[in-house]
């Protein structure tokens, strides 16, 4: 029989920023929603200029980085630090994999003299994968700073709620491209 | 009955987490491939869009509960991302509902 504890893995603070994070990009998912019902055919339209090969590449990129931090606190767990270290710095690397194709989808559409004024569809467009965009950034400092107290030894199998605190961050901004993935490229 | 194969030293070889990433990456390109061959599958938009948020909703269950190691978790938190998978999903279906009509 599994035992199960009261409160999520890590400290429980990250657990409230968590939540206060998830409700913003459900406001913003349901803002877009809700606007696109109203511009039908524009979203449609300019949906299409969007490359979903670029949008599947990162989809994958940002679920085996979250896979690899299962395996960092899997690691941790069984007091192994340096093989923690690595599975969060090949996190990381999946990680910098996403803002780099993310970024040449953004040179694309700014090549093309796209902007946040060009209409209603690229101004949610660019605001919501940007702002993604900047917690995948803020997930990866974080990671980084998990990674090297690791690597130096900070951690142990019984002391480690620093790992499950970075990690939980890290699943959230997977969990929020899980939904903005097919909403902004798929639905139709 | 285990979940998974194990060793003769009774070490499960093939991870759980590992089972639903791969199970996250199928779904993954199954919704990309709804998208993008939809217009030789032929399904209409409301269905693809539906059936695209629900794989999205699961997938989104199956990282909470295994990922972020909600379902070794009881009480409310529990269900906090679960239950944010349902907000938004719901607001986004009446959306499209309405875009529908």
């Amino acid at each position: 029989m599994m035992e199960k504890r009261k409160q999520p893995p890590g400290d429980l603070a990250i657990w409230i920023f968590i939540c206060a994070e998830l409700s913003v990009f459900a406001a913003f998912f349901a803002a877009y929603a809700f606007t696109r019902a109203k511009h039908l055919e524009l979203f449609n339209r300019y949906q299409q200029t969007l490359n979903t090969d670029y949008a599947l590449i990162n989809t994958l990129a940002l679920i085996t980085s979250s896979y690899f931090v299962v395996r960092a606190v899997a690691a941790i767990r069984e007091g192994s630090q340096r093989s923690c270290a690595r599975w969060l710095l090949a996190a990381i690397a999946m990680g910098a994999l996403f803002l780099v194709v993310k970024s040449m989808e953004y040179q694309h559409h700014f090549s093309h003299g796209v902007t946040l004024s060009t209409n209603t569809f690229y101004m949610f467009y660019i605001s919501l994968t940007f702002f993604h965009f900047m917690h995948v950034i803020m997930g990866m400092v974080i990671l980084a700073a998990v990674a090297l107290k690791a690597h130096a030894g900070g951690y142990t199998a019984e002391r480690h709620a620093g790992v499950e605190t970075g990690a939980s961050y890290w699943h959230m901004v997977d969990l929020v491209w899980i939904i903005l993935f097919p909403l902004v490229y798929v639905m139709r | 009955m285990p979940l998974t194969p194990r060793t003769e030293q009774g070490k499960a070889f093939i991870r759980p987490c590992t089972i639903i990433y791969l199970l996250l990456m199928s779904l993954t390109l199954l919704t990309w491939a709804l998208g993008r061959f939809n217009a030789q599958i032929g399904l209409p938009a409301m269905t693809l869009s539906m059936s695209v948020l629900g794989i999205a909703i699961l997938k989104g269950h199956l990282i909470g509960d295994f990922f972020m190691g909600l379902r070794r978790v009881r009480g409310p938190w529990r269900w906090v991302v679960t239950l944010w998978l349902l907000l938004p999903a719901s607001l986004i279906t009446i959306a499209f509902m309405q875009a529908g009509q």
